[in-house]
This record gives structure tokens, C-alpha cells and sequence, in this order.
């Protein structure tokens, strides 16, 4: 015979429709963000991996210096590999943004066409989803390339640009200001040959094992080197470094671990929501349960019981968060993705793992949590629960308490006290809460201030990096020296800007020692550098290392960058004496020849990483509003809830005794605002701690840096924030404690 | 007239379920007088109790304290009329578990403009001792004396006291009798004591006989026994 205890499981839900419809609704939304990011996350992985075989992703590409005659190509291929034509031309747009041109490549880097088709005339074009998502650009529109005229029939990503970096040395992609296009041969014509560039790809006779794995990126290391000594490359770069190709394949799944510690974190608060309601269930029916144990019921079989309806809410919640997850948060969250990444076109794949993460850890979450309160509280003996006599340990007295405190305010003391437990979730939830409302209030704030910064501590309005050291008669300008190393950090690699900078700089303001360097305050922050340490960096091909004794910080929070005197740089790169790469100016320098300019730092360049990220990211600042104030709303009112349900006949008392609504209401529900008021308060200092060590240990894994700074006006709106959706709920509970009727102290309960 | 109860009519329930629990029910009180509504179960007596106390209403008829009528009183005015002139026994005790007994008491003291002294009267009921201790740390005599200590704190008007005895032994409930008959004698409360317990009404001055939701007797004491005279 099936356990006749089941039939009420449906009622009991039924009975508390409120409760459970709240958490069921913020499970479901939860699971189906969760679920929707996994599912996104695994099927655009799985398309950019696809995508090197799928769209022959080159092995690296090089760029002569002029157009390559048959002979040098051919010594090239001698190295093992075989070159296919890239050539490009880097067309001025007129909202002084680039457009990357190249023709259709047939054989790498093969074109995904999103929408719309390929151009067939000469003032046709199809460009990249993103850089036209990025500046408001429809197909069909014109755009104006070098004075031309092409109208856009097709919307396409390049798997070789699934990063817009326009220069694989750049710190960052701007969408905005490059994009890349394909053109006719008769289109790619119209542009002037001045921005053209003789950009080859590759292809290895015998390819390595990993595109990314070890052997993959000493072959490359070889190989250019080799190529290096039969032709004059002006750049040359294997795909295991192209941060271009590798950046975005690096990116998704990062945020994997956060995202399942986030879900999880959230489920653990629900399974203690659950476990204190459940618990208040006990307590209300333990006479029953008394009862049904004196009768033969086993622990377990009460457990089962009383652990069945909240397992069926977050079951069914799970399923349909799944199903949303599938269908409508995945396309959110891809979107997310698709705003930073120019990705090929993928297909929704079913993720097991996704459904592991989602599902089947949450339940257990839930049942580990709830069997542990529920095996205890139902330790006790029946004739304890048939007499109400539930407390463990039998307290003599109650707890001293100066009797010069008014009454109300001991009474609320002795409620706040009663209902611990679920004051200290209230506690962990708004504390929680709150995280998650500061992570989303900061991200303004904090990239505004990087981006004022940024312009603030340039060293010069224009920093010109040369492709050779060629004079300019402009007396504004400084010259200065620059090269590029790296920092290795177990698999870890990102790019330190070495400058070596004249002893009486006009633009650098501080002084150089002659063994020593200084550091970008971006550098020091990112790896707690003190003075006094010394940094080791190494080259490009990891074939140098190079220590440096760290002699102060220089105001500089753009990026990673290593100061030293330019004597101090030609001797440690055993360059010439006098040598230098660029010049400082405050002045645009206009004798100097385009094609020795290898790029123009400029404050659009240093804004580019804070104009990037907040298009990125800024959507899923919304997502973690509502998160946060959904985490209160659940808290806060189903705990409160409890806690009114639990002293129902008190209240009741106190109403025929004469106590007002609002005199019962200061007593329940003011408890609650004084933890809820205090918890938004008193928990700043630890949100701020943890926000610091999130943040960092989040850009820890991003080349570049830049420093948590959480403004007052985030942790004010929060509160704000916090505080008005706690107010809305105490209207709910002012309504149950006001509809708690008065013949509920006339129940003769024992 | 210090309480008028004219033609109260109370029902229950809908159409072929409803009762009628009280058939119009009528009697007055003095000012300090000992009232006890005496009834088998069923007979409406806790309903008009509840009623008078204004914690129920009835479906027509009105009660009048003092000069004003319960029935013109809106849920506000109600609450303050309990707060001003009543103090409330029940048979379960209904202590606030989670205040010791001299917080019990003071939260009836909180209701007051002229309470009487807490450690006075936790001396009187004999609680002195135990006052740090919580509810369910006493026996139910020491918790009956808590909820009397509660409901007289506030010097009320009217102690509405609603089977007091009813969990109660022998001894303890003789007990109980006395305090109530203490605080009747000395503070001059109007006492309505609801019970099944037929010795009782040898202690009141007016005893009211319900069945079936109508008044069989209204009957003045003549031969008034004292709470510890009584004998079941």
C-alpha cells in the first residue's frame, strides 16, 4: 500500500501556494539563467573549436614588407608549409573607425555568412555582425570607405577576427572603431594601395597535434624566426599567439567556475529557506507527528515526508528552467558572448553537464542540507513531539535582560533571539544580495573612472610607435624607445609594455634611475608589487629572461607597462646607443611618413578597453539587479513570513489584549527591519572585501588590469535599492500579521 | 447599568450548515459585580463571551459598556476599548513563550496609563521567585497565575476570564478562584467567568445559565460562597 501520507504532499504545497510559488519562481529564473549561460557557453565553445577545422583557420600569418615575388614565397614554403594569399587593405571609414577589406579567401579563413549574401559588384560589401551591432548599421545600409560607396548585402564573421583586434599587440578590441569585410576583387580595388598590407597565411605541411598546445607554439616560434632571415616581415604571428583568433576561444567557459559557485551559492540559500520553513512545519504539526511516530511511522518515513514537497517545487522548477534555459535564456546569454565576440554561426547543442550543474546538484544540495535539519529535529522521542516539548536542551531560564530596556524593546530582543536561524539567513542572503547588486553598481562607476584615468595619465596626447627610428622636426616631440615582454604565470601569459623613457622627459614626470625601473600603477596594483622587489619578464619567445629591481610606481592605470631610463632600455635589449621606437607629442607630428608609423596612441586608443567592456558586459549588469533584489524579496519575506506564522498565537494574544496593528507590527516586523536595515549596513565592510577579491581574482585571468573600486554611490544605491524592495514586502507582512484573526489564541492547543 | 447585553444573536455556517449559537440573549451587570455563565458545551456561553470582549461580533443586537455600544465601534475603536477596559483569561493560559514571566506580565503593564506595580503583583500570585523563568518552565497553575498577573496588571474594568480552571486540578483551580476573587474584591473588576463547572457558580454574584444558545436562568446569589468554601 503506497504511504497515505503522500496525499497531503499536493495540499501541503497547495496550503502554502505563496511560499512556494515565490521560490519556484525565483528557482525557475535562476536555473534558466544558469542553464541558459551553460548551454550557450558549451555550444558557441564547441563552434569556435569546430571553426578551425570547419572554416580552415590558418596556421599563423606573416606580412612582407612589400608584395613577395614568387621566389620568396616559395623559399617560405621550403620551412613545411604552405602560404596562401591574405592581403588586406585597412580602409578609413568616415566615423573614423577601420574597416579591415579583404577579398573572399577560399582556402583559409574561410568566411561565415550569418545573414544576407556575399557581394558580387564592386560597391557591394559584407561586414562583420559586430562592428555593425557595434555603430548602429543595417544591412542594406551604405557605408563610406575611402571616399567609396558599398552597399551591404551580407552579415559575416571571419574566424580569423573572431576578436576584432585590429593589431594583435593591442590591449584590447574596440568593435567599435575596427570591423572586417569581404569585397569583390573589383571593390577591393577602389581603396587606395596605400592601406594595403601583404598579410600571408599559413599552413603547416604536417600540422601540430593542439592548435594551442606546446608543440603548436614552438613550431611557430621556429618558424617565424626562420622565415625571419628569407624575407623582410614587418609582422609575423602563429595562431597560438593571435589574440585575435585565441582570445575569445580563452574567454568562453571562463566564467564557468563563477557562474556554477554563484547557482550553487544561491541554492544552498534556498535549501536553508527550505529547512527553516520546513522546520516551522514540524514545530506546528508536531503533536501529529507525535502521534504518527507513536503509531509505528519511522524516522524515515517522516523525513521522506516532510522532504517531498520541497524536492517536487525545485524538481519541477529545475525541468522548467532547463526547458527555458534551452529556449529562451540561451539566446540572452549568447548574446552576451556575440556582444564581444564576432563568433561563427553555431548550433544549440544539449549540454549533459549543463543539466549535472542545473539539476542534479542543486537537488542534492537541497536534500544534504534538509535531511541534516530534518533527521535532527525528528530525533526526538513521540511522547516529546505528542507533548510540544521540542527543544533539545531545556533551558531553566530564559536569558537576563536589564529590566530598564523598555518591554517592547525585550520583546523584540526575545523575538530576534527566538528566530535566530533565520535571522542569520536573512543576514547571508542580503549579505549575498547585496554583492551581487554592488557587482552590477560598480561596473559604471569603476570603467568611467578607468577611462578618466586613462586620459588623465597619458604621457602625451599622441604616443607615435615607429616601425623605424625616423627623425621628426617638430620640437614637441620626445623620444622614447619600446619593446614588449612578457609575464609568464604557470599557463598564463600577458604582454608588459617596456618604454624607455629620456632622462629629462618632458612628459614623464619622475625620476629614472640608471639600473632601475619603475611600474604602471596598473602593474603594481594587479601583482602587489612592492619597492624593493624585483620583476622578472620575459621575451617573446621566452629565449631571455630579464630582472628587474622595481623602484616606485608611476601613476598609469591604463595598462601594464615597465618604465626605465632609455639608456638603461638600449643597454638591456643590446640595441645601439641613441636608439629609439616612437615619440612622445603633444602634437599631432605631421612630417612623419604613414608607413613608418606602426600605431598612434591615442585617448581613443586608451578608452577603447572601458568602451569595449561596458558594451560587453553592461547587459548582464541589469541581470544581476534583479537577481540581487530577487535573493531579498526571498529572504526576507518567506523567513519573515515563518517568523509571523510561528507566533501567530502570540500575536493573536497581544490583539485581544488591545495591542494596536502597528504596536504588533513594531514588534515582528520592526525586528526584521532592525536585522534587514542593520544586515545592509553592517555588512558593507565584508561585500567590500569580497567584492575586492572577486574582482581580482576575476581579472587575474585577463591580460591587463584594472583595479576594483567601488564608489559610495554603489554602495549607497544598493542599500537604497535593498531597503525600498524590503519596504514593498513588509506591506505583504503587515497584511498576514493584520489577517492573523483573534480566535487563534482561543484554539485550544496544548 | 455598568454593562447592558440586549438581544445578542450570533449564527455560524450557510444556508442548511448554519447554527444558531446564540438566540438573543439579554442581561445587564453592575460595576464590580461577579458574573458566571454557566453552560454545557455548545450552549454559546464562549461566544458571548468572545463577543462582550470584542473579539467577535454578533449578527444583531448590541452591548453596551459604560454607555457605549461595541456594535458602533469600528475595528480601531474596538481594540482600544479592549486596550481600556479589559483584561483576558483564557483556559490555555496563552502565555508569549518566548517572554519570562515578569515580560509576560509587563507586556499587559504596556497597555496601561496606570498599570500596577509588575514585582507587586508577581509577589501577590506568588511568582516572585520564578519570574526570570520562561512559560513552559512551569507547572499550568504557575501559568494561569501569570496570565491572571497579566490581564489584572492593567487594573481593567473587566476581567473576562474563559474556562480559567479547565486545565486545571482541583487544587490549583480552587487557587485560581481565589486570585480572581481577590482581584474582584480588591480592584473592583467586573469579572465574567465562563465555565461548565457548576460548584463555580456558588462564588458569583449573578450566575447566567445558557442552553442552546438561550438564557434558561438569570439567577442573583443569595447565599455567595467564598472561593475556598467551594467544593467539587
Amino acid at each position: 500500500m503506497r504511504d497515505p501520507l503522500n496525499r497531503r504532499i499536493l495540499r501541503e504545497i497547495k496550503g502554502e501556494a505563496g511560499k512556494y510559488a515565490v521560490i519556484f519562481i525565483f528557482m525557475v529564473a535562476l536555473i534558466g539563467i544558469a542553464s541558459g549561460y551553460f548551454i550557450a557557453d558549451e555550444s558557441l565553445k564547441v563552434a569556435y573549436d569546430n571553426s578551425f577545422a570547419d572554416y580552415n583557420i590558418e596556421d599563423g600569418n606573416l606580412e612582407f614588407a612589400e608584395k613577395p615575388d614568387s621566389s620568396v614565397l616559395e623559399a617560405c614554403e621550403d620551412e613545411d608549409i604552405t602560404l596562401c594569399e591574405n592581403t588586406y587593405k585597412d580602409a578609413p571609414c568616415d566615423d573614423d573607425s577601420t574597416v579591415r577589406l579583404f577579398t573572399e579567401r577560399k582556402k583559409v579563413n574561410k568566411v561565415s555568412l550569418l545573414d544576407g549574401g556575399l557581394p558580387a559588384a564592386e560597391d557591394e560589401i559584407a561586414l562583420d555582425r559586430l562592428y555593425m551591432k557595434s555603430n548602429d548599421i543595417q544591412q542594406g545600409d551604405t557605408i563610406v570607405l575611402d571616399g567609396h560607396g558599398y552597399k551591404i548585402t551580407g552579415i559575416i564573421a571571419l574566424p580569423d577576427y573572431s576578436a576584432l583586434y585590429k593589431d594583435i599587440s593591442d590591449f584590447m578590441f574596440d568593435t567599435e572603431k575596427f570591423g572586417v569585410g569581404i569585397v569583390t576583387e573589383s571593390g577591393f580595388d577602389r581603396v587606395s594601395d596605400s592601406y594595403v598590407h601583404w598579410s600571408y597565411s599559413w599552413k603547416y605541411d604536417d600540422p601540430p597535434a593542439e592548435v594551442f598546445g606546446s608543440e603548436a607554439t614552438e613550431r611557430g616560434d621556429e618558424l617565424v624566426k626562420a622565415l625571419a632571415k628569407k624575407a623582410v616581415l614587418t609582422n609575423y604571428i602563429p595562431t597560438c599567439r593571435n589574440s585575435a583568433i585565441k582570445f575569445a576561444g580563452n574567454d568562453l567557459g571562463h566564467d564557468r567556475i563563477m557562474m556554477i559557485v554563484m547557482l550553487d551559492m544561491l541554492i544552498v540559500i534556498i535549501a536553508f529557506v527550505f529547512a527553516v520553513t520546513t522546520s516551522n512545519t514540524i514545530t506546528k504539526e508536531a503533536n501529529v507527528i507525535g502521534t504518527l511516530r507513536a503509531s509505528g511511522y519511522t524516522r524515515f518515513e517522516m523525513i521522506r515526508h516532510y522532504l517531498a514537497a520541497p524536492m517536487i517545487v525545485l524538481l519541477i522548477a529545475c525541468i522548467i528552467g532547463n526547458v527555458l534555459g534551452y529556449t529562451v535564456f540561451k539566446d540572452l546569454m549568447a548574446d552576451m558572448y556575440l556582444g564581444s565576440y564576432s563568433l561563427v554561426s553555431y548550433k544549440t547543442l544539449w549540454n549533459p553537464n549543463a543539466f549535472i550543474d542545473t539539476t542534479v546538484i542543486p537537488m542534492i544540495i537541497l536534500i544534504a542540507i534538509n535531511v541534516i535539519m530534518l533527521a535532527s529535529k525528528l530525533s526526538l522521542s513521540p511522547l516529546k513531539f505528542i507533548r510540544r516539548d521540542l527543544k533539545r536542551h531545556q533551558r531553566k531560564k530564559a536569558f537576563k535582560l536589564n529590566t530598564k530596556i523598555p518591554i517592547m524593546t525585550r520583546y523584540r530582543l526575545r523575538v530576534l533571539f527566538q528566530n535566530y536561524a533565520g535571522y542569520l539567513t536573512i543576514v547571508v542572503g542580503i549579505f549575498f544580495a547585496s554583492v551581487i547588486m554592488l557587482f552590477s553598481q560598480m561596473f559604471s562607476p569603476l570603467i568611467d573612472k578607468f577611462s578618466e584615468d586613462s586620459i588623465n595619465s597619458m604621457i602625451s596626447r599622441n604616443t607615435y610607435i615607429l616601425k623605424a627610428p625616423v627623425p621628426t622636426g617638430d620640437e614637441d616631440a620626445e623620444k622614447f624607445a619600446a619593446g614588449s615582454l612578457k609575464i609568464v604565470r604557470g599557463d598564463f601569459t600577458e604582454d608588459v609594455s617596456v618604454y624607455g623613457i629620456s632622462a629629462d622627459s618632458r612628459y614623464f614626470h619622475a625620476a629614472l634611475g640608471s639600473d632601475a625601473v619603475k611600474v604602471s600603477s596598473a602593474y603594481a596594483d594587479k601583482y602587489g608589487l612592492k619597492v624593493g622587489d624585483s620583476i622578472t619578464l620575459s621575451d617573446e619567445y621566452g629565449e631571455n629572461e630579464y630582472t628587474f629591481d622595481f623602484s616606485g610606481v608611476y601613476e598609469y592605470p591604463s595598462a601594464l607597462v615597465v618604465f626605465m631610463d632609455i639608456d638603461f632600455f638600449n643597454e638591456t635589449f643590446d640595441m645601439d646607443e641613441g636608439y629609439f621606437s616612437g615619440y612622445f607629442s603633444n602634437r599631432e607630428l605631421d612630417d612623419i611618413d604613414e608607413k613608418y608609423i606602426a600605431s598612434i596612441v591615442t585617448e581613443d586608443e586608451v578608452t577603447k578597453t572601458s568602451r569595449q567592456l561596458r558594451r560587453s558586459m553592461g547587459n548582464m549588469m541589469s541581470i544581476f539587479v534583479v537577481l540581487g533584489i530577487a535573493v531579498v524579496v526571498l529572504v526576507v519575506y518567506l523567513l519573515s513570513k515563518v517568523m509571523i506564522e510561528k507566533n501567530a498565537q502570540s500575536i493573536s494574544v497581544a490583539k485581544i489584549l488591545g495591542y494596536e496593528p502597528r504596536e504588533i507590527s513594531g514588534i515582528y516586523i520592526r525586528t526584521t527591519t532592525i536585522v534587514t536595515v542593520l544586515s545592509f549596513l553592517l555588512c558593507i565592510p565584508l561585500e567590500s572585501k569580497a567584492l575586492d577579491w572577486l574582482w581580482r581574482a576575476m581579472m587575474m585571468e585577463y591580460p591587463g588590469w584594472l583595479a576594483p573600486d567601488v564608489p559610495a554611490s554603489a554602495y549607497i544605491k544598493t542599500v537604497v535599492m535593498g531597503l525600498a524592495t524590503y519596504f514593498v514586502t513588509t506591506f505583504l507582512l503587515k497584511r498576514k500579521v493584520n489577517k492573523i484573526p483573534m480566535d487563534e489564541a482561543l484554539k485550544n492547543t496544548e | 447599568m455598568f454593562i447592558e447585553i440586549c438581544d445578542i444573536k450570533k449564527a455560524f455556517g450557510e444556508g442548511e450548515s448554519r447554527v444558531e449559537v446564540l438566540k438573543g440573549i439579554s442581561f445587564e451587570l453592575e460595576k464590580g459585580e461577579f458574573c458566571v455563565l454557566l453552560g454545557p458545551s455548545g450552549s454559546g456561553k464562549s461566544t458571548l463571551l468572545n463577543i462582550i470582549g470584542g473579539i467577535d461580533r454578533a449578527d444583531s443586537g448590541h452591548i453596551s459598556i459604560g454607555g457605549e455600544k461595541t456594535a458602533d465601534m469600528n475595528e480601531k475603536a474596538l481594540t482600544r476599548y479592549r486596550r481600556k477596559h479589559l483584561g483576558y483569561i483564557f483556559q490555555m493560559y496563552n502565555l508569549i513563550p518566548n517572554l519570562n514571566i515578569k515580560e509576560n506580565i509587563e507586556v499587559g503593564a504596556y497597555l496601561s496609563d496606570n498599570p500596577l506595580n509588575v514585582d507587586d503583583i508577581l509577589k501577590t500570585l506568588g511568582l516572585y521567585e520564578h519570574r526570570h523563568k520562561l512559560p513552559n518552565q512551569l507547572s499550568g497553575g504557575q501559568q494561569q497565575r501569570t496570565a491572571i498577573g497579566r490581564a489584572i496588571v492593567k487594573n481593567p474594568d473587566i476581567l473576562l476570564c474563559d474556562e480559567p480552571t479547565g486545565a486545571l486540578d482541583y487544587n490549583t483551580s480552587k487557587e485560581i478562584l481565589r486570585l480572581i476573587e481577590t482581584v474582584n474584591q480588591k480592584y473592583g473588576s467586573t469579572v465574567i467567568m465562563v465555565t461548565h463547572n457548576d460548584a463555580i457558580k456558588n462564588m458569583a454574584d449573578r450566575v447566567v445559565k445558557l442552553r442552546d444558545g438561550v438564557i434558561r436562568k438569570n439567577t442573583l446569589n443569595e447565599h455567595k460562597q467564598s472561593a475556598d468554601e467551594l467544593d467539587w
